[in-house]
């Protein structure tokens, strides 16, 4: 507070400076990750009803991760150094782990993008589409893992005490993917997929439900710190409603494009919420100070 | 001798960079793959700071940006005692801290000029230098995906300005809030404890300008076995609550190669009463998140492979 003195009442951390921009490469991250790692997971559980959707599924999964990396690149002091993250290997920093699973996740999925429009144009791969498919499962998964990881491996207040962060954010990927897959297989009129990916949804939806509440338990604290009760309560009764109530209500309503496609939008809603109200946790002053100002 | 300036100045040095668009963008993209030899290790050097004599004259400050070549961050009036600097910045590298405790028990009241001729243990002025706290274990360094920070021959955490992209990244982890992005050039700054003067025999120029000896330099065990003595004589000579924030290790954090002597909690003086190494989390958190995406995995798998055969 500006004309007090001493320092026990300010914060020893400083913010890293990432706003709203981390928040939407959290999503997108999750987004392309879970996307691919939903259609490999149910291509190779039910080749003969998946490859049409899968198909699709591989070069969307690609357009999202491209942004996301144009957002990470630019999120960066100096951009144009952005290959330095490669120039070491380092098991101990997540973001360094985070940049080798994504770098080499592009290449897979690149491949499996690729192979999957040129099959349109009779160019057809089979094997080799597979290959990437099985290829990238890993490296995919690492990308959806690490980002949960750097964003609870720090000194900021909030962040260094979620440890459900990780959990929440990898299911939460999975999550995303699968309601991805769903809308596109019903755009697709792919109606057997459709039917099994709706029943898939609804158990991650409830599944997601555990991770949430355990890092909205880790959080409490610190948002008490920075939020009133009621702002509190409404804050989770929103994200609750539109991230896990209103799309399972939807998707057990009907099956039809409308219901999922509107549970679809309020479960991404949801999710960019959550992580938004995440990353502005260091970034909030504590309610205390914002009340004597 | 004009002329023969000239002719020097028109030779092509080998730290000159390249000429040419093609051959800017082959070296900007190589440059930093290239690994030099690792110096051979040095004796640990560090900082012990005795606060107890510090009389806040700012003149580690003004060495420091004077030898560092570090901008002037302009002039603001803080309305915090006589901290008009504030914070360290990726452009103030010391940071002097002044502390006002008067016989009321506030730390809020303004000094009078009776308050401060009063001086007992509750009427004090508490000063302290603070810096990067090098410290053995460091988050930043961990933390820093490129390399670019690293712990050098003398033990102390330094910063390869040419190698950080401003990930920020060793910003959310330092625990003491030391390191800073440059708004400017986008890198993260700190303290480089004079690396360059202590590869010539100097010691930093904070501890050089000091008037007090409140910041003293040498080898790290040295340095501990100095501030231990002197803990011991405060105690002698009547001050009991003199101890080491940072002298050994604690169960949550390793020890600090810049270390201080405080009167005081470490809060008090901006400091984290128990420093934390977020790194004893991150097996757990890595679980955590495996578990998170495997449970997901394992679900749409089975739902998958019972509707679909």
């Amino acid at each position: 507070m500006p004309g007090e003195s001493g320092y026990a009442h300010l914060p020893v951390t400083k913010v890293p400076g990432w706003h709203g921009l981390i928040a939407w490469d959290a999503l997108l991250n999750g987004m392309a990750t879970g996307l691919f790692m939903a259609a490999a997971v149910s291509e190779l559980a039910a080749p003969a009803i998946f490859i049409p959707v899968a198909k699709v599924a591989y070069p969307v999964a690609l357009v999202l991760l491209l942004v996301d990396l144009a957002l990470l690149v630019s999120d960066l002091g100096d951009p144009l150094r952005f290959h330095h993250m490669l120039r070491v290997f380092k098991p101990r920093s997540p973001m360094s782990v985070g940049t080798w699973c994504l770098v080499i996740f592009s290449l897979p999925l690149t491949a499996a993008a690729g192979l999957s429009v040129l099959s349109e144009f009779g160019l057809d791969f089979e094997w080799a589409r597979r290959l990437a498919v099985v290829l990238g499962l890993l490296p995919g998964f690492g990308s959806a893992a690490y980002k949960g990881v750097l964003l609870s491996t720090n000194a900021q207040p909030g962040w260094k005490d979620a440890r459900w962060m990780g959990g929440y954010l990898t299911n939460s990927a999975l999550l995303m993917g699968c309601a991805e897959l769903l809308v596109l297989s019903a755009m697709m009129g792919q109606t057997q997929a459709t039917v099994i990916l709706r029943t898939a949804f609804i158990v991650l939806l409830v599944l997601n439900v555990i991770p949430l509440g355990l890092l909205f338990a880790d959080l409490h604290p610190a948002h008490a710190r920075l939020y009133t009760r009621g702002q509190q309560w409404l804050v989770g009764i929103l994200i609750f409603a539109a991230a896990t109530l209103i799309p399972l209500s939807l998707t057990l309503l009907s099956g039809d494009l409308p219901f999922l496609s509107g549970a679809v939008i309020f479960l991404l809603l949801g999710s960019w919420v959550i992580r938004f109200v995440y990353v502005k946790i260091p970034h909030t002053s504590p309610l205390e100070n914002r009340r004597s100002e | 001798m004009a002329s023969r300036e000239k002719e020097l100045s028109a030779l092509l040095q080998t730290s000159d960079p390249p000429r040419g668009l093609l051959s800017s963008l082959v070296q900007r993209l190589i440059y930093p793959f290239l690994h030099g030899e690792p110096p051979e290790p040095r004796s640990p050097t560090g900082f012990y700071t005795d606060t107890t004599v510090c009389i806040g004259c700012k003149a580690c400050e003004v060495a420091c940006k004077q030898w560092n070549q570090l901008p002037s961050d302009g002039f603001n009036w803080s309305g915090n005692s006589y901290d008009n600097t504030a914070e360290l910045s990726a452009t103030s590298w010391r940071h002097v801290k002044f502390i006002e405790q008067f016989s009321d028990g506030s730390s809020s009241k303004r000094a009078s000029l009776d308050d401060v001729s009063n001086e007992s243990d509750h009427n004090r002025w508490l000063m302290m230098s603070d810096v990067c706290k090098h410290c053995l274990a460091a988050p930043c360094h961990q933390a820093c995906p490129t390399g670019a920070i690293i712990h050098n021959e003398f033990e102390n955490v330094y910063i390869q300005a040419d190698i950080c992209n401003g990930c920020s990244c060793c910003i959310a982890a330092c625990p003491f809030g030391v390191i800073t992005r440059d708004p400017v050039g986008g890198h993260s700054h700190k303290c480089t404890l004079c690396y360059d003067r202590q590869r010539d025999g100097l010691e930093p120029a904070c501890a050089k300008a000091c008037p007090t000896q409140s910041i003293h330099f040498g080898p790290v065990d040295e340095l501990r076995e100095m501030a231990r003595k002197r803990v011991e004589e405060l105690h002698r000579r009547g001050v009991p609550e003199a101890y080491l924030y940072g002298d050994g290790a604690s169960d949550t954090y390793s020890e600090l190669h810049s270390f201080y002597l405080l009167v005081d909690r470490p809060s008090v003086y901006g400091l984290p009463d128990n420093p934390y190494n977020p790194w004893l989390h991150m097996m757990g958190d890595y679980f955590r998140s495996i578990a998170g995406g495997l449970a997901a995995i394992a679900a749409l798998f089975v739902v998958v492979f019972l509707l679909g055969s």
